[in-house]
């Protein structure tokens, strides 16, 4: 078969939007249920601190290096432009893989190497097999590669009694204690010198050091140093292959990698056809991005470049690797995560990879793009757990050094699992009334009425008033839920109900306005209609002080936001519809120049996602209207800033007292630093427009832990993320804790309330608000 | 930007790796810096392969013998594995990194960068160049098919080092412990040669 039919055979078993045409891929061996490696993740102390020790220190070294680098040579070696360079080579290699593939091969085999090209993971492991049984090899030795897990190329070789040594200090003490990296670049981020120190000892018969990390490194040197001498084979991976010149390219720190690839007599190197790259210019910057991303350091101490056998005898095999690849390329979202380098900033950043580590966030392939990757090499179910922790945070998208978009493409899988798995019966329940705004409405104000023995008349559902209710059987979790974190009251007169003639959305247009009028459609979002319908009546009350007219169309509704979230398509294109079609209208009727929002998890669905779910549905005609929307959406930070501040409509500010002004603290909401990019502005309305003191709190833009439903699935990560969050604020000795999203609101104020902290949480248009004279 | 400016920004480079650079205005100086090093309290120190005959650098070991310090051939991997020196010259020197660039095919040239324990890398001035982008054009044409066509390229950037363990970083794993890269002014031992010959008939490899 050519290569061309492989990668047509593979097409016809790609995972595309009917899940369970998924190949069925064998079980990796002794991999424990997810359930289990979730738990144990959660349970382990040690790897927490640790995560959470690294990734502040590798996020201020990367991006001071990335920051470094562009003031001295230029905007073209800064971290956007480096990524865009790289993203654009790698795209052209997806896109000309058969001519890439056929130039590499003809260039590597004109060197002396030969290449295989296998489809599976059976094939490629059988190659390798059968080099050392045709050369009577039964010691190999290896440096570290990703794909070899993927395979479970060790397994394989040792099952048929040939012996895989790893050569990577943190991959052989993974290997000595059988277990499995748990992060692509620090395989043993989780276990600590103590550990790293019995495992030696066990392995080498000796007494090693517990607490010098010298003595431990010094040990491998000399374990392995024998190996290095006799083994028959080494095997490496690759970071990128190197069409122009049919060159390897390998980066490494330790000095393993130049011995495996140099000493033995056969070098074996295991790629995915991923790793192909036009030239060596690209390989440049992919060097210039790679280390900075995985570890915050400049380069790697080693940087390989092997373009076939170096000397008479040697033999130089290439094995091509497709396993699911040809598949994610005949898909043109998932085509995108071919672009990965495999740096691990996506695992580095995460929130909930911090709390749970690589074995539970991911499969083999950890991080975000392990939750990408996986339903492609080892099936979509063992995808299923892993995919449910991901918050949604958007934070992994901002740093992968090739602008793959995780986080949608995260949602994506989801959405597969729920379609082949079902949705559980309570959010099937949610869902459908949330799509029924009639309803919905219905059931808001029964509950409004009814939740009194739950709220006692105060703002919050708390744990001290269900505790009574904590027995019955099928409560109990929802109880316990409101332990760590008080859930908000259903408001008795939702915003709707207090707009007045703000409803009539003709007479804006009717009554003739003064050619400077501005006029606002309020977008609320139903949590600010339901929940918290204070923080809309200070959003409105602000653009009307400013001389705007606002309307305030009734027929809206929930975006649709927490079912496209967890993956409920089927709801969530039909709530979209209904709000674009809404939204059209209320244009139409009233005239309003913008749609205004003071939820940014909202407009972020509105203004991206929408965009994302028509065009993947092939709705062409939706796609259009929704854009044609989106260029009047404005977050009301943005609007306060850029048209009121900037436009000089906001009115005289009541100017805070010396002395007893609040102090205030920031909370940066993922959807508002992560997806529309704004940093600045809500702390230049804090500071210069209101005048108030503001203090930064630690990781200001790292998740709350709120994630929609991720919060009710996977609690003890939200409680921990918030725990993290309100700790921050606290230590600022700030008394106001302000954030422009809804949605985190809830889960700060929930735990401020359950907690009793002495912290007051507020909507940025709260805030301002109380300014006005 | 002027040699000793791109000298200052790749010392700076290599120490932030854990590397040291040197500077030497001629070949004396060289010596006088290995000599000199501790790791060569042994006064000895491996070479690679045809060394002598290495245009410019040969000429550096009769001043490294007169100083009494014993020359290797680097041979077979059993007998370099953590000598206490080895000395290897580069083709480049890139200072936007702080690495070198080290050619060979021939593995016993190889193995002195590799299992020795302190590294010691000669570059002329005239191969220190700012940019990473120097390094891929001269991989292109060392890469060109051909009896000339280098196998096996590295860009070597400080000692070998690992954080595998709770992110503490040790340097020294299998690798040198040290590395320490001499930058020579004029190492043409006929002083006719200049920097910029050197340069161009090294890029004509
Ligand atoms: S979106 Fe956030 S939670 Fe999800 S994978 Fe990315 S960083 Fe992790
Ligand atoms: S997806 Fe991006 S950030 Fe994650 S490992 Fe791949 S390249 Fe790095």
């Amino acid at each position: 078969m050519s290569y061309k039919e492989h990668a047509q055979a593979n097409q016809a078993q790609t995972l595309t939007s009917q899940p369970g045409t998924a190949r069925p891929v064998p079980a990796v061996h002794d991999m424990p249920p997810f359930a289990e490696r979730l738990q144990r993740g959660l349970e382990d102390e040690n790897m927490h601190r640790a995560l959470e020790r690294f990734a502040p220190s590798w996020r201020q070294s990367r991006q001071a290096l990335f920051e470094a680098t562009a003031a001295e040579y230029g905007s073209d070696y800064s971290f956007a432009a480096l990524r865009q360079r790289l993203r654009a080579a790698k795209d052209e290699a997806i896109a000309h893989q058969e001519e890439l593939v056929a130039r590499f091969k003809e260039q590597a085999t004109a060197a002396g190497a030969v290449v295989y090209e296998a489809r599976s993971a059976e094939e490629a492991n059988r190659y390798i097999y059968e080099l050392c049984r045709r050369k009577g090899i039964t010691l190999v030795v290896k440096s570290k590669t990703m794909v070899s897990e993927e395979i479970e190329l060790n397994h394989y070789l040792e099952e048929r009694g040939i012996k895989a040594v790893e050569t990577d200090l943190g991959e052989w003490v993974a290997q000595l204690d059988h277990e499995r990296p748990s992060h692509m670049v620090m395989p043993i981020i989780h276990k600590t010198r103590q550990q790293v120190g019995e495992v030696l000892s066990r392995a080498t018969g000796r007494e090693i050091s517990r607490e010098n990390v010298a003595e431990q490194v010094a040990v491998i040197r000399r374990e392995h140093r024998q190996a290095f001498l006799t083994a028959g084979m080494g095997i490496s991976g690759a970071n990128a292959l190197i069409a122009e010149s049919g060159t390897v390219m390998l980066n490494t720190n330790e000095g393993n990698g130049r011995m495996v690839t140099s000493l033995p007599p056969v070098h074996v190197v295991l790629a995915g056809y991923d790793k192909l790259l036009p030239t060596f210019a690209d390989a440049m910057t992919q060097i210039r991005l790679l280390a900075r991303s995985a570890t915050g350091q400049p380069m790697t101490s080693y940087t390989t470049f092997i373009t076939g056998p170096d000397r008479p005898g040697k033999e130089v095999h290439i094995v091509l690797l497709d396993n699911g690849r040809s598949a994610m390329r005949a898909d043109p979202r998932f085509k995108e995560a071919l672009r990965c380098i495999r740096c691990a900033a996506c695992a580095n950043i995460c929130p909930p990879y911090q709390q749970v580590g690589g074995h539970a966030f991911g499969y083999i392939y950890s991080g975000a793009i392990g939750l990408v990757v996986t339903p492609f090499h080892h099936g979509l179910e063992a995808a299923a757990g892993p995919q449910s922790l991901c918050v949604s945070c958007n934070a992994c998208e901002t740093v992968c050094p090739v602008e793959i978009p995780l986080p949608s493409l995260i949602l994506d899988v989801r959405s597969r699992v729920a379609t082949s798995e079902g949705l559980p019966w309570l959010k099937r329940l949610i869902f459908g009334v949330l799509a029924r705004p009639r309803l919905f409405d219905l059931l808001t104000r029964l509950a409004a009425l009814g939740q009194w023995p739950a709220t006692r008349g105060t703002p919050y559902v708390r744990y001290r008033y269900l505790r009574l209710f904590e027995r019955l059987p099928g409560l109990r979790p929802l109880v316990q839920l409101t332990g760590w974190r008080s859930l908000p009251a259903f408001a008795l007169r939702p915003l709707r109900d207090r707009i007045g003639d703000r409803a009539n959305l003709a007479a804006a247009r009717q009554e003739g306005r003064r050619s400077d009028e501005l006029t606002v459609c309020y977008f609320a979002g139903c949590m600010t209609d339901r929940l918290y319908p204070e923080m809309g009546e200070a959003v409105i009350q602000i653009l009307e002080r400013c001389g705007l007219r606002v309307v305030f169309p009734r027929a809206q509704h929930c975006c649709g936001l927490p079912a496209l979230n967890s993956g409920d398509r089927q709801h969530g294109v039909a709530m979209a519809k209904q709000t674009v079609r809404m939204l059209e209208r209320a244009l139409d009727e009233s005239g309003a120049d913008y749609i205004v929002c003071a939820s940014t998890s909202c407009v972020v669905t509105l203004i991206q996602d929408y965009l994302r779910l028509f065009e993947d549905l092939q709705l062409q005609s939706w796609l259009n209207r929704t854009r044609a929307l989106a260029g009047r959406i404005m977050d009301f930070t943005s609007f306060l800033l850029r048209v009121l501040v900037a436009q000089q409509r906001l009115p005289a500010l009541r100017r805070p007292r010396s002395g007893s002004a609040p102090v205030v603290t920031y909370h940066d909401s993922c959807q508002s630093c992560n997806c529309l990019g704004l940093r600045t502005e809500a702390r230049q309305v804090i500071r210069d427009v209101l005048g108030l003191e503001l203090r930064e709190m630690r990781d200001s833009d790292v998740c709350c832990g709120f994630g929609g439903s991720t919060s009710i699935e996977h609690p003890e990560i939200a409680e921990r993320l918030l725990e993290r969050k309100l700790r921050h604020a606290e230590e600022t000795g700030a008394t106001l804790l302000v954030s422009d999203n809804p949605g985190c609101l809830m889960h700060l104020r929930g735990g401020v309330d359950a907690n009793g902290r002495p912290l007051r949480v507020l909507h940025l248009a709260q805030l301002v608000a109380e300014y006005l004279a | 930007m002027n040699s000793s400016a791109l000298f200052a920004q790749f010392q700076s480079r290599l120490s932030a790796a854990g590397g040291v650079a040197h500077w030497a205005e001629d070949l004396a100086q060289a010596a006088e810096i290995i000599a000199t090093h501790p790791a060569l309290a042994e006064q000895r120190l491996i070479i690679p392969p045809a060394f002598a005959a290495c245009q410019p650098w040969g000429a550096l070991l009769p001043l490294l013998s007169a100083r009494g310090i014993r020359l290797e051939e680097a041979t077979i991997p059993e007998r370099v594995a953590d000598a206490p020196a080895g000395l290897s010259c580069a083709s480049l020197a890139i200072a936007e990194t702080g690495s070198v660039f080290l050619a060979d095919n021939a593995l016993a040239a190889r193995i002195v960068g590799m299992l020795t324990l302190t590294h010691f890398v000669l570059v002329s001035a005239g191969q220190l160049v700012p940019l990473l982008d120097e390094a891929a054009t001269l991989l292109q044409t060392l890469t060109r098919p051909g009896p000339q066509q280098q196998h096996y390229i590295s860009l070597v950037t400080g000692p070998s080092r690992t954080a595998d363990i709770e992110r503490t970083l040790t340097i020294g794993v299998q690798g040198p412990r040290a590395l320490c890269v001499i930058v020579v002014a004029t190492p043409a031992s006929d002083p006719s040669l200049s920097r910029e010959e050197v340069k161009d008939r090294d890029n004509e490899l």
